[in-house]
């Protein structure tokens, strides 16, 4: 089947030790789990090969990095320690920025219809295309925000030109 | 080498090496079924579980002569059955503590 062919080639990723010792045995329950997966739906066998597909270059980059650096040092994300959560997360901070952005649409609605009602005699002159002022406006936003990203970055990099971060670890001794 | 406390696959394949020896496609089912198909495991994480827990000695392969490659079982050793009942004894006491807790804050 091609997809074992793929996993094969995957399998790559590996150092070829790791290989040796359980190349041919992952490809067994490779092909076992996808032959349980033919029956099911389009989404279960999609969410099935994107597993599987980060459980090798996960598992390869932590075999590489053993054979680097050996047991004893981890790497430097986690490594899924025995960790109990709800089943369902639904943080407040989600819950605030929905209000805000609900908040920001409904003004956006009440403040088109006052506009709207206003402007009973159509407006003297032509009106320029909708999509111009839309694109415009995507690129006035896109250049503020980059502006500001700008500025402050060389405000940080002024900053730290001068050496005034260092002024926190000195004492006054 | 894993060290205590386990992680939840880790602790997961354990017990279920624990019941009676597996080869890898029973492991995954097993652990599936054990967390109510909370916790499903691809095979590259299977596998550098079974790899750790190789090395460390916790678990061996069971060398049988007409099985097939991609059917090794896997059992665990007295080394890893003990260090299981450890993980689990430390759990029940964290149980017992937090429930301790749990009453007196509620009493």
């Amino acid at each position: 089947m091609l997809s074992v062919s793929v996993y094969r080639n995957l399998l790559r990723l590996y150092p070829a030790l790791h290989r040796e010792r359980f190349g041919e045995e992952m490809i067994a329950v490779f092909d076992d789990r996808q032959a349980e997966t033919v029956s099911r739906g389009m989404i279960t066998r999609g969410i099935f090969y994107i597993r599987e597909t980060a459980g090798v270059v996960g598992g390869a980059v932590q075999e590489h990095w053993r054979v680097l650096a050996g047991d004893s040092i981890g790497l430097w994300f986690p490594t899924r320690r025995f960790t109990m959560r709800n089943e369902f997360r639904f943080p407040k901070t989600t819950a605030v920025l929905m209000m805000i952005i609900l908040a920001g649409v409904v003004l956006a609605i009440k403040k088109g219809e006052t506009i709207s009602s206003s402007h009973v005699n159509p407006p003297i002159g032509p009106l320029p295309p909708t999509h111009s002022v839309l694109l415009g406006g995507i690129f006035l936003t896109l250049a503020f925000f980059y502006a500001a990203g700008l500025i402050g970055w060389a405000i940080l990099f002024a900053m730290r030109r001068s050496g005034v971060h260092r002024l926190a670890a000195t004492s006054s001794k | 080498m894993e060290s205590l406390p386990l992680t939840e696959p880790v602790l997961l394949i354990l017990l279920s090496l624990a019941e009676q020896p597996r080869h890898g496609y029973s492991i995954l089912k097993d652990v599936e079924q054990m967390s109510d198909g909370r916790v499903v495991l691809s095979t590259g994480t299977l596998y550098g579980a079974l790899r750790r827990l190789l090395d460390g000695e916790w678990i061996e392969r069971i060398e049988e002569e007409d099985t097939p490659r991609g059917r090794q079982a896997y059992r665990l050793t007295t080394r890893g059955r003990k260090n299981l009942q450890l993980e689990v004894g430390r759990m029940k006491h964290l149980t017992r503590l937090a429930n301790l807790r749990i009453v007196v804050k509620e009493a």
